[in-house]
């Protein structure tokens, strides 16, 4: 009896598989296939197109020996701006997952804060700080010393500042992981005499793969296409070489043909990491496994506490504390605010919509590439994780040319904003919706459609209240990255229309730190605020659960 | 029990995501759309807010017509206006380097026009086919920090800067600041290409250090970084206002000596533009006595018209100027870019 009504639900669940094979091909699909295809791709095309058409002459900036080294160097930076944001978000990441540290919850949610603070504003608190006449090198010398000691400028700094700034990617994807996972192995591997360490190299460290890669892969890619802090802190990239073909020499050519190789690292780096991925299969995250062990700290806890403290030290207190400096008094703080509110509404609502848009086409691309294995799903996640590659101002440009010819009416709106932050941090919400949909057992959804329910029905009632956390998560790293985005923005704005990052910048050429200062940290007080109660009720719920 | 506390959360939770979602449906509403349309003059100025503001809104108050303003870098500006070149949406472009226009005007973007205004301005300082025109200058000055140079080791000619006591001690922005590609092609120019390329490695090997922009050089200069940068007159001013310890030099001053580069800031208008007479209005109006007043005086640009006051900024008249027209400057540059990879 009991055989048979399992034998009939794997029935039922062929045929709704069947159905849902069917169903992924269906108008509706399609139809979202092509849209968001269309709408990523378009910008790439134009760019390849303006590549080819310059002929043997537009690609003989390749035969550079330079351009080597320019690759080198990028990657350099990135590979090395991800190893620092590891060392720096691994550890507490495990501190405040796993040990009985005090006060970790509020931590764990103040140590993903830097992701409100831009990094061309962190790398200018550093310069105040490290330059070679910054504070530590005034100090040094009025002890006696003599030459700097430090110089941010360069390959380091670069490392320094772009690592300090992405660390919480780290944090977020490990902490999760390490919040999800299964301590029966852990308890295992104890059981067997292992030490504390030794398991968590042998057994934690192994489980966490997948999320270290996903966390390294999104630092790793912030820093190859970053522009506004190598650029502050002076290290040639592929994005300042861009940037310098454009704007000196109005090259457009070979702006394009950087461009292009940029993006073909991009997605070798992506492919990489897939494959890295794929050989393995994901653990999955079921109802019903036990909350972690929690070690007790004992006399470690002063060293953990110290080790939390420094980092986010490094990366929240100082560069505010900085920030609040320099802006001298909390009138000229209210006056900015006041003066500039127009400015904060535009960003604020421009990344709310952004951020929501990118939520819904996140979710759809993620669905159909989760449930429908065929090649379609390849290119529409291929074509959404461009956003990533392409630096904001060659996205700005493409997005100019072909709006103002093609869709003239959206051209010179604020819509053109929204696309732009919608373009660039699409992979972000395509990401987190898929690292949602992996976790939920595609069964669930084929029993409730083998209980004729529709597939909207499905995904409404037993698919969306699972990954909901999931989208939430994207939808803030969107709105984050979106609240942030300059390159694009600054191409982009219409006549009249300023975000926050494009007073920050107007501030800092016009030399008025004290109004940049100000500007800033609205800026990452308005960012910081909704991150801030997203990771606390994260926390809270995982609490409750 | 823990029950209810989560719907409790749940209930607070959506409740503020609602208040979110309905606060942002709301707004946009409550502000005007930010379409261009709304507006009957687009300037992208490559100027300073801080400098180029004041200007507009007297001209607002003027002419009663609407201004949008697009503040932004000279080069990231012209790239737009190329690129927008099939629908054109800036009526005027405003420049801090004459060579940016001769680029556009190259490109076939410029809309040629010869405000009445311009008669006075100097021949150097404006496009013969009437495609732009300039409206204030600045001087290619050496800078150097009180605290480090003494006074009798004050250079009198960028040549003096290859000496061995400066090693290591320079500034200057690379050529992605378009002034000081403007002033090495003037260099080429005068100095042909073989004494440049000479005179620039010297300096290289002197330690000289190419830096982002102006903005650095004469900050480093001020806090002691450097000892002497090779930067734009209005820098000088501009460090004398934040209280550093800086003075200047007009080098090359002598007979014999080739004189001090002016670049001039320029105003154009975009071939297709939309709004062309109130471009032309525009246009007139920055030759006008007021608008120039506050060009000059907000950012002590040098006055290309006679009869303006130049404030505490060294007159035209007051040095000797290196003479070579922008457009031979601008068909060096090419050459220029490929003599200077350095920079």
């Amino acid at each position: 009896m009991v055989s048979s009504d399992a034998q009939h639900a794997e029935l039922g669940g062929l045929g709704a598989l069947w159905r849902s094979q069917r169903m992924g091909s269906g108008p509706t699909a399609v139809a979202g296939a092509v849209l968001i295809i269309l709408l990523t791709a378009s910008p790439l095309a134009a760019l390849v197109i303006s590549v080819f058409t310059g002929g043997v002459k537009a690609v003989s900036i390749l035969a550079d020996s330079s351009i080597l080294w320019l690759i080198a160097r990028t990657m350099l930076l990135a590979a090395l701006a991800t190893l620092w944001a590891m060392i720096l978000g691994l550890p507490p990441a495990w501190i405040l997952t796993r040990t009985d540290l005090p006060g970790r919850r509020m931590l764990l949610a103040v140590a993903v804060l830097p992701l409100a603070i831009p990094p061309y504003i962190g790398a200018f608190t550093y310069i105040t700080l490290l330059g070679p006449v910054g504070w530590v090198n005034g100090a040094y010398q009025a002890m006696g010393g003599s030459g700097p000691i430090v110089n941010i400028y360069g390959l380091w700094g670069g490392v320094f500042v772009l690592g300090l700034f992405t660390y919480p990617y780290i944090l977020l994807m490990a902490g999760s992981a390490l919040k999800g996972s299964d301590p029966a192995l852990e308890e295992a591997a104890r059981a067997v005499g292992l030490g504390p360490i030794d398991a968590f190299r042998r057994v934690t460290l192994p489980l966490l793969r997948p999320s270290l890669l996903a966390g390294g892969l999104l630092v790793f890619l912030y820093a190859l296409s970053d522009f506004g802090a190598v650029s502050l802190l002076r290290v040639t990239t592929f994005t300042t070489e861009i940037f310098h073909q454009l704007n000196t020499r109005f090259d457009q050519q070979n702006a394009a043909v950087l461009s292009t190789v940029l993006i073909l690292i991009t997605a070798m780096v992506l492919i990489a990491q897939r494959g890295s991925l794929g050989r393995r299969s994901f653990v999955q995250r079921r109802s019903g496994v036990r909350p972690p062990t929690i070690y007790p700290l004992g006399r470690w806890k002063v060293p953990a506490l110290c080790c939390t403290y420094i980092v986010l030290g490094g990366s929240v207190f100082l560069p505010v504390t900085l920030l609040f400096y320099q802006t001298g008094s909390t009138t000229s703080l209210l006056h900015t605010l006041i003066t500039g509110h127009q400015f904060l509404w535009n960003s604020l609502w421009t990344a709310t919509v952004a951020a929501t848009a990118a939520s819904g086409l996140g979710l759809f691309v993620a669905y159909l590439a989760q449930r429908r294995r065929g090649l379609a799903g390849v290119f529409v996640v291929s074509a959404t994780q461009l956003g990533y590659a392409v630096p904001g101002t060659v996205l700005g440009l493409s997005l100019i040319l072909l709006y103002n010819a093609y869709l003239p009416w959206v051209y010179g709106t604020a819509a053109m904003v929204i696309l732009g932050y919608l373009l660039r941090f699409l992979p972000q919400a395509v990401q987190s919706s898929t690292a949602a949909l992996v976790q939920v057992d595609s069964n669930l959804e084929e029993a409730a459609r083998s209980l004729g329910r529709s597939i909207w029905q499905a995904l409404r009632e037993v698919i969306f209240p699972l990954i909901r956390p999931g989208i939430a998560g994207g939808w803030m790293l969107v709105f984050i990255s979106s609240m942030k985005e300059l390159a694009a923005t600054l191409l982009l704005r219409p006549a009249g229309f300023d975000t926050l990052p494009v007073r920050i910048w107007i501030a800092s050429i016009e030399v008025d730190y004290a109004g940049a200062a100000a500007t800033s940290l609205i800026l990452i007080a308005i960012t910081a605020l909704p991150l801030f109660l997203i990771t606390r009720r994260d926390a809270t719920l995982s609490r409750l659960d | 029990m823990v029950h209810i506390r989560r719907l409790m959360f749940e209930f607070r939770f959506v409740r503020l995501v609602s208040c979110w979602a309905v606060l942002f449906a709301v707004l946009p509403l409550a502000h005007e759309p930010a379409s261009a349309s709304a507006f009957e003059l687009v300037v992208y100025s490559g100027r300073k807010e801080s400098a180029i503001k004041p200007v507009v809104e007297l001209f607002e108050r003027e002419t009663g017509i609407k201004v949008a303003l697009k503040v932004g870098k000279t080069s990231g500006l012209a790239n737009e206006i190329l690129h927008e070149r099939q629908r054109p949406r800036a009526d005027i472009f405003i420049a801090t380097e004459a060579g940016v226009c001769e680029i556009l005007a190259k490109e076939g973007v410029l809309e040629a026009y010869a405000s009445a205004g311009a008669r006075a301005i100097p021949v150097e300082h404006k496009s013969a086919r009437g495609l732009w025109t300039g409206i204030s200058g600045r001087a290619r000055v050496i800078i150097y920090n009180k605290n480090l140079v003494k006074s009798d080791d004050i250079p009198s000619s960028v040549l003096d800067l290859t000496d061995a006591k400066w090693k290591g001690k320079i500034a200057i922005a690379g050529t992605r600041e378009r002034t000081t590609l403007a002033w090495l092609s003037a260099l080429v120019g005068t100095m042909g290409e073989a004494k440049a390329k000479a005179y620039i490695d010297t300096l290289l090997e002197n330690g000289m250090k190419v830096l982002p922009d102006n903005s650095d050089v004469w900050r480093g200069v001020g806090s002691g970084e450097f000892a002497v940068g090779l930067t734009n007159s209005p820098n000088y001013h501009l460090a004398l206002e934040a209280n550093l310890p800086v003075g200047v030099v007009y080098p090359d001053q002598g007979p014999r000596e080739m004189g001090v580069l002016i670049n001039p800031n320029a105003v154009a208008i975009v071939k297709g533009a939309k709004n062309l007479d109130q471009a032309k209005r525009f246009a007139d109006f920055l030759l006008s006595k007021p608008a120039q007043e506050l060009l000059v005086k907000h950012a002590f640009e040098i006055p290309l018209l006679p009869g303006i006051d130049p404030g505490p900024v060294k007159p035209l008249s007051g040095f000797k100027a290196l003479q070579i027209n922008q457009e031979r400057l601008a068909d060096l540059e090419e050459r220029t870019l490929s003599l200077f990879p350095g920079l």
